[in-house]
Order: C-alpha cells, then sequence, then structure tokens
C-alpha cells in the first residue's frame, strides 16, 4: 500500500509516513474487523436483483436432477445460510480472513450440501445449472469457488464475485423466476463472463472475528 | 470498588481469565436467579461494571493507577448489554428456568453452527468472538393482516337455501418490518469440552414476525491435531526413538498443548510398541477441570537403513552375546 519513495516529493511524503506510523491504535481498518473469515456463516446478496442465495430439500426437475439453489427475496429465511469453509480439510482455519483469489465451498447449513455446478444447462435461462452437492459438507472437485474482489481480503461491505474453479462460469442471477412450488423464486446460474448480474455482498450472519492480524501493504518498517 | 475482588480474578489476570470469571458469576448472580436477594440486583450491577472496566485495556490501567474515581468517563453500556454479549438477548432464561415452550407463539428457526476448535483450546479454553448480524422486527408505522387463515363462510342465499364458501381471513396487527441490526457475541470454550456440546444464545437465530425469534447453537468440532490424539480425557502420543536409543536408554521433552515440557528419562531397554503412562498430563474433565486424564506415549524404534558391513555385524554378534532365537508361531490368532 505504502509505494517505494518516489523522487520529487520525497520529503513530505516520508513526512506524512512517518506520522501515520506514530499515531496510535489504527483502529478497525488494520484490525480488519470487517473481514469475512473461514467458518462464518453468512447470507448473499445478489446486488442487482436484491435476492439472496439459497438452497433447500427440492430437486431439479431436470438437468443434474440434484437439490436445486435458487435465490429469495427474504430476508429472514434459514436456509438461506451458507458457511465459507477452505477448499480442503485444514486449509482455512477458524478466524482466517478469505484472501481475494482464495478458492473456497460454500456449505448449505441447512442440507450439508455445497454450492456445485457443472455442464447442466440451467432450467429457465440455458445457462449452467448451480446445485447444492455431496454429503455432510463432503462433496467433490467441483464444489470450489474463487472469490473475485479487489483489495487483499473479503471485506464484509464489498461486492464481490464467485467464479467456479472447475468451469471458470460465474455465480449469476438474471431475473428468471420459477413458479409453483418454488413461485416467485429466482434462477441462480453460470454465466461465462463477469458483470453486473454476478456481483453478491454478505448480509446477516454469524461471523467470527479474525484470529489473524492480515498482512496489509506496510509489513517492512 | 474492588473490581478484582468483584470477579474473583487476581490483579495479573489475563483478558480470558476475566471473560471466563464473568460468565460464571453472571449466570449464578442474576437477579432473575436470585429473587429472595434485595442485594441481587446491586451484585449484579457491581459485576457489570467491574467487567465493563477490566476488560477495556484503557480502562483497565487508568483503574489500576486511579482506582474507581479516576475513570475518566462514566459508565457507557448497561449492563443487559453486557450480560447479552455472553448470552444472547433472552440469556436470563439460560440456565434458570428453561424456556417456556408455548405452542401458540410461532418461533423464528433455529441456527446452529458449527464451531472448529484445536485441541490446545480444548486444553487451556478459550474466547471466541463472533458478530452477529440478523434481522430484527422493529415496529412500523400502519397496520398490516396476520395470522391469516382459510375460514368457512355461510351464506344465505334465500328461505332455506344456504351456500358454504372458502374465505381467507386475516387480523390487523400492528406493522413491522425487518431491519438488520449487529452485536458482538463471546462464546466460550471451556477446558474439557467434548466433540458436539452446544453453546445456545437464546434469541438469537432467525426472526419471526409473528412471534418470537429461533436460538442461535454454537456446536462444538474439535479438529484433528498433528501430535496428539483424544480418547476421553486421555491423549495418545507416538515418539521414534532410534535403535541405539532404545538398547542404551534416553532423555527427552515433549512439548505439550500449552507449552510446558513433559519430561521423559529412560535408563532401561525400551521395546517397539511400548507405552508409557504419564498420569495427569491428559486433558482436563469437563465437569471438574482440576482432574486431568493421561498421557500415553507410545515408542517405536528406528532401524537402520544402510547394510551393516561384515565387521559392524561381528561386532555386534559380540556385543549382544545373542543365540540365534527363531521361533515359528501363529501371531494372528483370529485378527
Amino acid at each position: 500500500m505504502w509505494s517505494a519513495g518516489r523522487g520529487g516529493a520525497a520529503g513530505p511524503a516520508l513526512l506524512g509516513l512517518l506520522l501515520a506510523f506514530l499515531v496510535p491504535g489504527g483502529g478497525a481498518a488494520k484490525t480488519g474487523t470487517g473481514l469475512v473469515t473461514c467458518g462464518s456463516v453468512l447470507k448473499l446478496l445478489n446486488t442487482h436483483h436484491r435476492v439472496r442465495l439459497h438452497s433447500h430439500d427440492i430437486k431439479y426437475g431436470s438437468g443434474s436432477g440434484q437439490q436445486s439453489v435458487t435465490g429469495v427475496e427474504a430476508s429472514d429465511d434459514a436456509n438461506s445460510y451458507w458457511r465459507i469453509r477452505g477448499g480442503s480439510e485444514g486449509g482455512c482455519p477458524r478466524g482466517f480472513p478469505v484472501r481475494c483469489g482464495q478458492a473456497v465451498r460454500l456449505t448449505h447449513v441447512l442440507t450439508g450440501k455445497n454450492l456445485h455446478t457443472h455442464h447442466f444447462p440451467s432450467p429457465l435461462s440455458n445457462n449452467q445449472e448451480v446445485s447444492a452437492f455431496g454429503e455432510d459438507g463432503e462433496g467433490d472437485d467441483l464444489d470450489l469457488w474463487t472469490v473475485r474482489c479487489s483489495g487483499k481480503h473479503w471485506e464484509r461491505e464489498a461486492a464481490v464475485r464467485f467464479q467456479h474453479v472447475g468451469t471458470s462460469v460465474f455465480l449469476s442471477v438474471t431475473g428468471e423466476q420459477y413458479g409453483n412450488p418454488i413461485r416467485g423464486q429466482h434462477e441462480v446460474h453460470g454465466m461465462p463472463s463477469a458483470n453486473t448480474h454476478n456481483t453478491w455482498k454478505a448480509m446477516e450472519g454469524i461471523f467470527i472475528k479474525p484470529s489473524v492480524e492480515p498482512s496489509a501493504g506496510h509489513d517492512e518498517l | 470498588r474492588d473490581f478484582y475482588k468483584i470477579l474473583g480474578v487476581p490483579r495479573s489476570a489475563s483478558i480470558k481469565d476475566i471473560k471466563k470469571a464473568y460468565r460464571k458469576l453472571a449466570l449464578q448472580l442474576h437477579p432473575d436467579r436470585n429473587p429472595d436477594d434485595p442485594q441481587a440486583q446491586e451484585k449484579f450491577q457491581d459485576l457489570g461494571a467491574a467487567y465493563e472496566v477490566l476488560s477495556d485495556n484503557e480502562k483497565r490501567k487508568q483503574y489500576d493507577t486511579y482506582g474507581e474515581e479516576g475513570l475518566k468517563d462514566g459508565h457507557q453500556s448497561s449492563h443487559g448489554d453486557i450480560f447479552s454479549h455472553f448470552f444472547g438477548d433472552f440469556g436470563f432464561m439460560f440456565g434458570g428456568t428453561p424456556r417456556q415452550q408455548d405452542r401458540n407463539i410461532p418461533r423464528g428457526s433455529d441456527i446452529i453452527v458449527d464451531l472448529e476448535v484445536t485441541l490446545e483450546e480444548v486444553y487451556a479454553g478459550n474466547f471466541v468472538e463472533v458478530v452477529r448480524n440478523k434481522p430484527v422486527a422493529r415496529q412500523a408505522p400502519g397496520k398490516r393482516k396476520c395470522n391469516c387463515r382459510q375460514e368457512m363462510r355461510t351464506t344465505q342465499l334465500g328461505p332455506g337455501r344456504f351456500q358454504m364458501t372458502q374465505e381467507v381471513v386475516c387480523d390487523e396487527c400492528p406493522n413491522v418490518k425487518l431491519v438488520n441490526e449487529e452485536r458482538t457475541l463471546e462464546v466460550e470454550i471451556e477446558p474439557g469440552v467434548r466433540d458436539g456440546m452446544e453453546y445456545p444464545f437464546i434469541g438469537e437465530g432467525e426472526p419471526h414476525v409473528d412471534g418470537e425469534p429461533g436460538d442461535l447453537r454454537f456446536r462444538i468440532k474439535v479438529v484433528k491435531h498433528p501430535i496428539f490424539e483424544r480418547r476421553g480425557d486421555d491423549l495418545y502420543t507416538n515418539v521414534t526413538i532410534s535403535l541405539v536409543e532404545s538398547l542404551v536408554g534416553f532423555e527427552m521433552d515433549i512439548t505439550h498443548l500449552d507449552g510446558h515440557k513433559v519430561h521423559i528419562s529412560r535408563d532401561k531397554i525400551t521395546r517397539p510398541g511400548a507405552k508409557l503412562w504419564k498420569k495427569g498430563e491428559g486433558l482436563p474433565s469437563f465437569d471438574n477441570n482440576n482432574i486431568k486424564g493421561s498421557l500415553i506415549i507410545t515408542f517405536d524404534v528406528d532401524f537402520p537403513k544402510e547394510q551393516l558391513t561384515e565387521e559392524a555385524r561381528e561386532g555386534i554378534k559380540q556385543l549382544l552375546k545373542q543365540g540365534s532365537v527363531q521361533k515359528v508361531y501363529n501371531g494372528l490368532q483370529g485378527y
């Protein structure tokens, strides 16, 4: 974050740097209380369509026939909670802030299945089907999603994207809605390009405070 | 007021000790649990004040130097606030009277969160700070429809002729809207805690617009450790020693979960598979932290990898003075 000293404005710039280090207790920004950490449970809101990522014990009637993943408008449904976990056992211990570019798994809390996608068409829009797969949090390699965000770590206030490791698609919503028995719920699918339909923000949840100081830019003093 | 005495901790107590002391005493001293004690409210307030000062580094320093009079600001947070950090909004029900399961009051969903815990934390205990952001039902202007249900209505069409229709009938309730609120919760990992044990925070689950919120429960999941294996309150570990050490003896230290060293000294021959029991070096028992299990150390021997020279072979035969022992027997016996 602190760029190497530039030629001309070295004097005042250095003084500014020095003063910044002398000010005690950098406060919330440095200790990162606003970061998403592994082990946290949260709801994800699609910022464009204002629906939350959701799953339930209802299977797709087409495609893979696996458990369906949708977007819902309600903010108080326990079926919208997902748990953030590392890519492998022990890969991301409790309280470790998630880095931008890190691969994570999102496990649906109430059914124990992982957010998953594969080469099946989605039922309404013919994009790529996104399902919930696995047992007790254990699925397969197609459960991995890369968190795409700017900066070093996933911040709770930030709008981030989820790019699938295996097929490179982005977790998206484009507005198509289902009829019965899940009337009003939106289709969630994978799309090949990054755009306004695939940004998500952490909303309600149980956020474990970071147990490790995330290394900010100024680690050499 | 002597805040250290109120919490029952030494002046050198760590923040973890202070949190632990508060949590234990808050449950005991809560006025709802002591309805017959006229001083219960005051004792409870003192406890809250003590925690508020000693848990904050700045305030604690001021208190240590200047005493209670030297504290700069008045007490900011109400004690109810501090209590809810440890037990949730309706936490006073926890540990006291069990929550009345009134079937008529609808309840929001419970949330169970798996909390990964290391063996180090099981040994020494710990507090995990968590931010709970949840939707809360707040009053809003106007009215809304609630308790909607289907009812049969009978209408008279003419003399002796009736018609029954189904109608949706709703009551009128004050309007509510869901607002996101945030608070910090402190989850205690008690020493000796077992896999699957749950720590509930009453009322911190999902809201219900027509009723009460559900609960938030943290379920302990102890993760595997690279050095120690847990069995109940006992710990198991393995040590590989060299062939020389197994024959002539050795001394070593094993670093325990909290950093203290367990000393091992052998001057006899140690056979592969030999077990050493160290009483009191296991995990604390959940029900009584003063009782600890044992540490069981199993030794295996690392045999030399290179082939021995003819000279070495002769030397060894001479040293050990052991004849040939070639006993053939069934080692499996059905396993």
